[in-house]
């Protein structure tokens, strides 16, 4: 009986710390919810529903060029970081050999820099090499350095179990490699590659350390958001931050729902 | 053959060569720029070691060295130790919910540094849910997480703590359990089969977790500007400042470069502990 009786203890205090450990992760997240619908954002209890504050983030046009540019920036880096991430987990997964351990810790390697020194050492190639300022190509390939390690992390995972055999036999019974890749490759592996697409995108639409040095006098919403956080937080930051939220909520939500529905297909 | 060739030499040439233009190449203008001067806001192109010279021997860039350091180290010490028994529960009793509890943890991950460092502040600030709180209950506010070391702690633990949960995660789930129960079999205490099988099979996702907050937190500039207060600033800011409002970017590369130098000595320091074949890593090529 004893032993049963302390893995129940164990299993029970782990669940009570976990519980607690994400509320501590969300609890901050909730509450700029119940600020940004408040019209008291400091101590927002018992909540409201106001919208007032969102109201003015729809019509403050600093932000909405801001959000412009950041779109920009994401789309760009995070199609980029997914291509360049899927040649390199094909290459090391399928071509790497006996230097595939080489090429997998080179190409995860950009995730051991921090992002502000990603974005000051770019900074400084641009401004020794072409006395450049800084503009939104350079800040979306110092973002795609950044991006393409968690792309090539997510797609490996994805990919580890990948059976090449599979393009092989289409590639035998005539397909194009093109064609072997649309029709074989695609359908099994685009879980992993919405997942990079997602995470690239919403890291470089958040992030401001590597942007911030390279992107000269084009304001991004990051960068807004800190320069307003300077000046004392407004509500309109914390109706910001919600939306932001409940985008990657939304997306998340669609990612699990699609990878477990084509579980459920695949497995019966 | 010459097909296949082809193929490897584009699948893994390209990925390659981008990261040696845009990542490899930078670093090393920054290594070069260190030993430069910056003198009324311009970049005088001579050798000199005299950056390094002031960062060696000014107290104010000791200090804010040694405690960024300090601060790392704690962060990533704490980190790995809340972060072990989240990942364990969820891959021994997570069950079907594993993937829900992942993706918990990605959202937060997802939202980005500053909007997280927003919510933070609405928790923690003076007229935060906090202090907020106790003024109501009739206490007094703590002072202690309000634009102190203490505060930043506390914010670099909430943003990397999604990072590290994930990473010793999946280590843990690639872990085969059998190995445990093999253990206690053999008559292993719970104790014995963590310490001498669970844990040293799973150092080598731990040592990347750690590093994972490791890493940025030595070079962390957003959070202690705006959490830290007077007696918060780290390196990171310091050589943020640099290249900002103090325009001497000559210093600020080689602050750069020692930031650098030291994540990958104690990358270095951490890898040398851990022996691959040991830690359960199987190689990537499967020939």
């Amino acid at each position: 009986m004893r032993p049963h009786f302390s893995d129940a203890i164990i299993k029970w205090s782990l669940a009570a710390f976990l519980i607690i450990v994400f509320a501590f992760l969300y609890m901050p997240i909730v509450h700029i919810l119940f600020a940004s619908l408040s019209s008291r954002p400091n101590f927002p209890y018992p909540p409201e529903f106001n919208i007032s504050s969102y109201i003015r983030l729809s019509t403050n046009t600093v932000y909405q060029s801001a959000f412009a540019n950041s779109l920009i920036l994401a789309a760009c880096t995070s199609v980029l970081s997914t291509v360049l991430g899927f040649l390199a987990t094909v290459g090391v997964l399928r071509f790497g050999g006996k230097r595939a351990l080489f090429y997998a810790i080179f190409f995860a390697a950009p995730l051991f820099v921090s992002e502000i020194l990603l974005g000051i050492s770019s900074m400084a190639l641009y401004y020794l090499l072409f006395e450049l300022q800084g503009n939104m190509l350079t800040a979306i390939i110092a973002n795609t350095v950044h991006c393409f390690s968690f792309s090539f992390l997510i797609m490996t995972a994805m990919l580890y179990k990948y059976d090449w055999r599979m393009n092989e036999a289409a590639v035998v019974c005539g397909a194009s490699p093109l064609r072997s890749f649309i029709e074989v490759m695609l359908p099994i592996t685009w879980p992993g590659m919405m997942g990079s697409l997602i995470t690239a995108f919403v890291l470089s639409l958040n992030g401001l350390d590597v942007s911030f040095y390279l992107l000269g006098a084009t304001p991004t919403m990051p960068a807004v958001a800190w320069g307003a956080l300077r000046y004392g937080v407004k509500p309109e930051l914390y109706a910001l931050s919600t939306l932001i939220n409940l985008v990657v909520f939304l997306l998340v939500i669609a990612l699990l729902i699609s990878v477990g529905l084509k579980g459920k297909a695949g497995r019966g | 053959m010459q097909n296949d060739n082809l193929q490897r030499r584009l699948l893994l040439d390209i990925p390659s060569g981008f990261l040696l233009l845009f990542f490899v190449l930078p670093l090393i203008a920054l290594v070069v720029l260190s030993f430069w001067q910056t003198e009324n806001y311009k970049i005088v192109r001579e050798w000199t070691l005299l950056n390094y010279g002031t960062l060696a021997t000014e107290s104010a860039y000791i200090t804010f060295f040694l405690r960024s350091l300090a601060m790392a180290v704690g962060v990533g010490v704490a980190l790995v130790a809340i972060s072990w028994p989240i990942a364990y529960y969820i891959v021994r009793y997570g069950g079907r919910y594993r993937t829900i509890f992942s993706l918990l943890l990605v959202i937060p991950f997802l939202s980005g540094e500053v909007l997280r460092l927003i919510a933070l502040q609405g928790m923690l600030g003076p007229a935060g849910l906090v202090n907020g709180a106790l003024i109501r209950m009739g206490a007094a506010p703590l002072r202690m997480i309000m634009y102190s070391n203490a505060a930043s702690f506390i914010a670099f633990i909430y943003l990397y703590l999604p990072l590290v949960i994930t990473t010793i995660y999946l280590s843990l789930i690639n872990f085969d359990f059998r190995l445990a129960h093999a253990a206690s079999a053999c008559g292993a205490n719970r104790f014995r089969v963590f310490t001498e099988v669970v844990w040293p099979l799973n150092l080598s996702g731990t040592v990347v977790g750690f590093m994972l907050a490791f890493i940025p937190t030595l070079s962390a500039s957003l959070v202690p500007r705006f959490l830290g207060g007077p007696n918060g600033t780290l390196y990171g800011m310091s050589m943020a400042q640099q290249f900002g409002e103090s325009g001497t970017w000559a210093l600020g590369a080689a602050m750069g470069v020692v930031l650098f130098l030291f994540s990958a000595i104690a990358l270095a320091i951490l890898s040398f502990g851990v022996d691959l074949r040991r830690t359960g890593f199987t190689g990537l090529g499967r020939q």
